[in-house]
């Protein structure tokens, strides 16, 4: 990326410099107190079931972690590798989706003009507006028409779309997206559908990546809805780690450890998605 | 690069098109593309909204007017009962107070903090994929990790800070028991899951800004803190926009993070940290009375569509009143 | 070194154990064909294949293997499953009794529930307002298998049983060892026990003894204290027979009120909540030298003060009190309604109580149960190898009265408990406390 920036011209100075040491050192603040949760969970996922409650607990690891997560994975009630691939398929399935439907329907709300597009962006905001607390009844009552509870696809269905996905992708389209581009693109006789492709989609990507993740990581951590519709033959990960705290006497060594161990997914999934954050390939397109 | 791609694809019969002459079956065919394409576009996301987000939606509208029995499924029209005694509840007035005290207190220093963080990760940094990942770690941290952490954190009598501060010789801080403090350690929690996440997207949104606007400026002779009020904020104004309307209505709905916050989930013994979506959750779930629970959850979503109105106008003005980026950016385009 | 070894073993039996269900399934579908052969079985209509849903909450006993529980002695659900080879079971646990709550009312309606759904004490009240939604149980052979109190509480009003009782939680008294050897009181239990039979003011001088000799809190909280005087009025908050509220002029709500926060005015209370962190540490740090535990509590003390030293004293003020407790019930629209009567039956019939108890310490609900050698040659080390098993049947015998919950019950409890908590943490005087308790009742009504 900065190789590209300098092939455009090396005396571009402001947004090729590189930052002074105080920028590193902010940065490294947040970092700490972003890694600090897992490093104390760590502590007490290496530990014992005392651990939690131990008002000494040492800053350095102790040696039980393997051990924890061996107890974790090989528990029978939490049937971790049948929870870990339902994870991976409810969370991929609805990010896939959010990302698709709402890079869809954001472009049109963003960029094509039709009749009622103002109204209907309203409205969809708006309905972020209503507190959720009570969606589960209804939603329930319809899985249960539909005959789906048990199945994967009653938690799947639900995640397919989200009223923020739809407005995320609108805001950033109808900022990083030049019209003029567009314009270029119907002038030269593409299809509307082609222009999307050609030339919306490339603009969304890091708005799209972005999305995924956060939809992903949303799904993957839902834990009261997949609760009800699913049971403990076909459960999710968050369901099916639940039963660790099912005790008078919590060993929080174990259920930090089945936290941990859930979490690795993620991360591998944000070493991908990390570079999918690229700088917006229409900042030079314009010019291009 | 993509520009030059389609040019060389595009369909050859360019000049046909052109002319004004009677609409060939292919012009036809694109106008109806021009006419019904947008509703192709958003007719999937509609058609499963409609079913997952809208039915729950109607649902609580119309037990709001009922004495709503959930288990049969069933209720009684009682007209606005329930509006009425929500609005005359004392607890309601109190959740409303403490939902906009934890609002004021997490929203506003979290997005000043999200902004500064994206500016930052903007800048053309070493190891830029681990920095932007390290800021979105507490997003990902699970709930149950995120409550044991901080209670550990925010005990009355045996919580690291209040042990900290007996250190410096400064007097525990009863936080589960008044209301501003608790207050503030709910919003260190709300404060510590969403800045980083709000940071990324303002970030997603800066970096879509063309880099060639900072040189014009820089040439122009605006410094740092001048080329960030002239030239990122105003080019970032849609995604502001989003940042600040979902985090008013993220904000208000603040529901996970108050009901985590001790054993009981309640809000507290004296309702010192019991916001309105927790309110309507004791109601429902607590009391079983669910059609007052729904009124509960329109009164807020009127309250919240009224305020992110009020918002949205002053981003808007505030934002608009800048008229230096748009004379920077036909400089550039020309 | 030897403790560490005992966790890799269990390590590797816990492996074990996944290979024995995986087995377990693979049979199952076998056992369908041969569930034709087994004529064997007690009750012949019903050897066709039936697969069953079983779902709790916490730890009921039932099976290590869906509890996520350790060391279980007994397999229940193993155990039933080989006695009916034609019945499979699946079962669900919910990590608290609010997440089965949640679930059990989001689906009593519509349907869904599992064909054996436990319910809590807790919430009894509120799924007794639905007993038409649950089969009738009742039954000649079940006569005199419960205590009477904890049958009446599940029969509504038309008579019908609805749910099989598992177990209860008969209150004695914990305290710490040290703390009072500290405070120059007696430390053996049959002393303690001697020094608090009696009303409760006898527990409260007590505590006043302990205060003036070591300048510390007695007891946790008053609304832990609450919960042990409260039930044992037989109508706390309301009438039972019109269920009208009749919290605020009940004499003997007020007078638990000003005995509790006379007591914490005196500083008694150490004010700290219940499940907290603060708690949690309060009990290894001697912050707090009584607790009313019911035989489920044991595990909590023993998890929270690990080096602690605490004893069971064999007595409850005042007579008896019950902390807990849960039910199967046998929601009426399943598809197995029989077949999940009989394995609710089966699982809380006395033999399958007592194992439970041995299991985990949930404490019979049946007297036949709780007098089988199992429960009365218990002992439990942590607790100076108390006769825990002898124990908690006198204090189960001592618990006379059920008190009545209405339809309001858990809302007037909660007012109590937070007006209670205001004076605990100084937010409140007791008078204001009050006042903000009568106004919340009325809010009610």
């Amino acid at each position: 990326m900065p190789l590209k920036k300098k092939a455009k011209g090396g005396a571009s100075a402001v947004s090729t410099m590189r930052p002074g040491w105080f920028v590193y050192a902010a940065l490294a603040i947040v970092l700490i107190a972003s890694l600090f949760p897992f490093y104390w969970s760590f502590l007490i996922a290496s530990g014992d079931r005392y651990s939690a409650n131990d008002p000494n607990l040492s800053w350095w690891p102790g040696g039980n972690f393997l051990h924890n997560a061996s107890v974790v994975i090989n528990n029978p009630a939490v049937n971790f590798w049948k929870a870990l691939g339902n994870s991976i398929i409810v969370s991929t399935s609805t990010a896939v989706s959010t990302v698709v439907l709402s890079t869809l329907a954001g472009y049109a709300f963003a960029k094509l003009r039709f009749k009622g597009s103002g109204p209907m962006l309203v409205a969809v905001v708006a309905t972020m507006a209503v507190p959720v607390q009570l969606g589960i009844v209804p939603l329930y009552i319809l899985m249960q028409k539909f005959g789906w509870t048990g199945h994967l696809g009653a938690v799947i269905l639900p995640g397919l779309v989200t009223a923020f996905g739809v407005f995320w992708m609108t805001q950033y389209i109808s900022q990083s997206l030049p019209t003029e581009l567009i314009e270029a693109a119907r002038v030269d006789g593409c299809s509307m559908i082609r222009t999307f492709w050609h030339v919306g989609l490339p603009a969304a990507r890091p708005a799209a990546a972005m999305l995924f993740l956060f939809t992903f990581v949303t799904q993957w951590n839902n834990f009261m809805w997949p609760y009800i519709v699913l049971d403990s033959k076909n459960p999710t990960l968050p369901v099916s780690l639940s039963i660790l705290q099912a005790n008078y006497f919590v060993d929080y060594s174990l259920v930090l450890a089945g936290v941990l161990l859930a979490t690795v997914p993620l991360i591998l999934l944000f070493m991908f998605a990390g570079r999918q954050l690229v700088t917006g390939i229409m900042a030079g397109a314009v010019k291009g | 690069m993509t520009t030059t791609q389609q040019q060389t694809e595009a369909p050859s019969p360019r000049e046909p098109q052109r002319r004004r002459a009677p609409l060939t079956w292919r012009q036809r065919l694109g106008r109806l593309d021009v006419k019904l394409s947008p509703y192709l576009y958003i007719a999937p996301f509609w058609i499963v909204f409609a079913i997952v987000g809208l039915f729950p939606i109607v649902y609580t509208a119309v037990i709001s007017f009922q004495d709503w029995d959930l288990v049969r499924n069933q209720g009684t029209l009682t007209g606005f009962d329930n509006f009425a005694f929500v609005l005359q509840d004392r607890e309601f007035w109190m959740s409303l107070r403490n939902t906009f005290s934890i609002f004021l207190l997490s929203s506003v220093p979290q997005l000043i903090a999200a902004t500064f963080i994206a500016a930052m990760l903007d800048k053309n940094i070493r190891a830029k994929t681990f920095w932007r990942m390290g800021v979105l770690l507490p997003y990902v941290v699970a709930p149950v990790a995120v409550a044991l952490i901080f209670s550990n954190l925010f005990g009355d009598k045996y919580g690291l800070i209040n042990t900290w501060l007996n250190d410096f010789g400064l007097p525990k801080i009863a936080w589960h028991v008044d209301v501003i403090p608790s207050h503030i350690a709910i919003a260190t929690m709300v404060n510590f899951r969403w800045t980083g996440y709000n940071a990324l997207i303002l970030l997603a949104a800066m970096q879509a800004i063309p880099r060639d606007l900072y040189e014009a400026a820089a040439i122009d002779g605006a410094g740092a803190a001048r080329r960030f009020f002239s030239v990122t904020l105003p080019q970032i104004r849609p995604t502001l926009i989003f940042v600040i309307i979902t985090s008013t209505i993220g904000g208000l709905q603040v529901f996970d993070e108050p009901r985590m916050y001790d054993t009981r989930g309640n809000g507290g013994s004296n309702h010192q940290w019991e916001t309105v979506t927790l309110y309507l959750y004791n109601e429902g779930w607590v009391n079983f009375n669910f059609g007052r629970a729904a009124a509960i959850a329109w009164i807020l979503f009127l309250i919240i569509v009224a305020f992110g109105l009020l918002n949205f106008a002053i981003t808007r003005r505030f934002i608009a009143g800048d008229a230096a980026p748009k004379k920077a950016k036909k400089k550039v385009k020309k | 070194m030897s403790l560490s070894r005992r966790k890799t073993t269990f390590g590797i039996a816990a492996g074990a154990a996944t290979l024995a269900i995986a087995l377990a399934g693979c049979s199952g579908t076998s056992s369908d064909n041969s569930s034709d052969t087994a004529t064997t079985g007690t009750s012949g209509s019903n050897d066709a294949p039936v697969t069953l849903t079983l779902a709790t909450f916490n730890q009921f006993g039932y099976s290590a293997s869906s509890e996520g529980g350790a060391d279980y002695k007994y397999d229940l659900i193993q155990e039933y499953m080989d006695a009916h080879p034609n019945v499979t079971i699946t079962y669900n646990v919910a990590d608290t009794s609010n997440t089965a709550r949640e679930n059990f009312f989001t689906k009593l309606g519509p349907g869904g529930l599992a064909d054996v759904e436990a319910i809590e004490v807790d919430w009894l009240p509120e799924a007794m307002q639905y007993s038409d939604l649950l089969a009738d149980i009742s039954d000649p052979s079940l006569d005199g298998r419960w205590l009477d109190w904890k049958t009446q509480a599940a029969t509504d009003k038309d008579g019908r049983l609805i749910a099989y009782g598992t177990d209860i939680g008969p209150e004695a008294i914990c305290y710490n060892v040290d703390a009072f050897k500290e405070a120059g009181l007696p430390t053996d239990p049959t002393e303690v026990a001697a020094a608090l039979d009696g009303d409760w003011s006898k527990f409260f001088d007590l505590g006043k003894q302990y205060h003036d000799a070591t300048g510390k809190a007695f007891y946790e909280e008053n609304a832990a204290v609450l919960q042990g005087m409260i039930g044992q009025l037989e109508a706390p908050y309301e009438n039972p027979s019109d269920d009208s509220i009749t919290a605020l002029d009940n004499p003997e709500v007020k007078s638990i009120f000003d005995q509790l926060t006379t007591a914490s005015g005196e500083g008694l209370s150490a004010g700290l909540q219940q499940w907290g962190d603060d708690w949690a540490a309060g009990m290894a740090n001697g912050d707090y030298a009584v607790t009313l535990c019911p035989a489920w509590f044991l595990g909590v003390i023993e998890g929270n003060a690990p080096d602690g030293h605490w004893d069971i004293a064999n007595v409850f003020p005042n007579g008896g009190g019950n902390w807990g407790g849960s039910y199967l019930t046998v929601p009426a629209n399943g598809a197995n309604v029989d077949a999940a009567k009989d394995l609710a039956n089966w699982l809380t019939a006395p033999e399958q109580q007592a194992k439970a108890f041995e299991n985990v310490g949930a404490f019979p609900s049946s007297p036949e149960a709780a007098n089988s050698d199992a429960v009365q040659t218990y002992t439990r080390p942590y607790f100076n190898n108390a006769e825990a098993g002898k124990i908690y049947t006198e204090r189960a015998a001592a618990v006379t009265v059920s008190p009545y919950k209405g339809s309001h019950y858990f809302q007037i409890n909660d007012a109590m408990v937070n007006a209670l908590r205001n004076v605990d943490t100084g937010t409140m005087s007791a008078d204001e406390a009050w006042k903000q308790f009568q106004s919340d009742v009325k809010a009610l009504s």
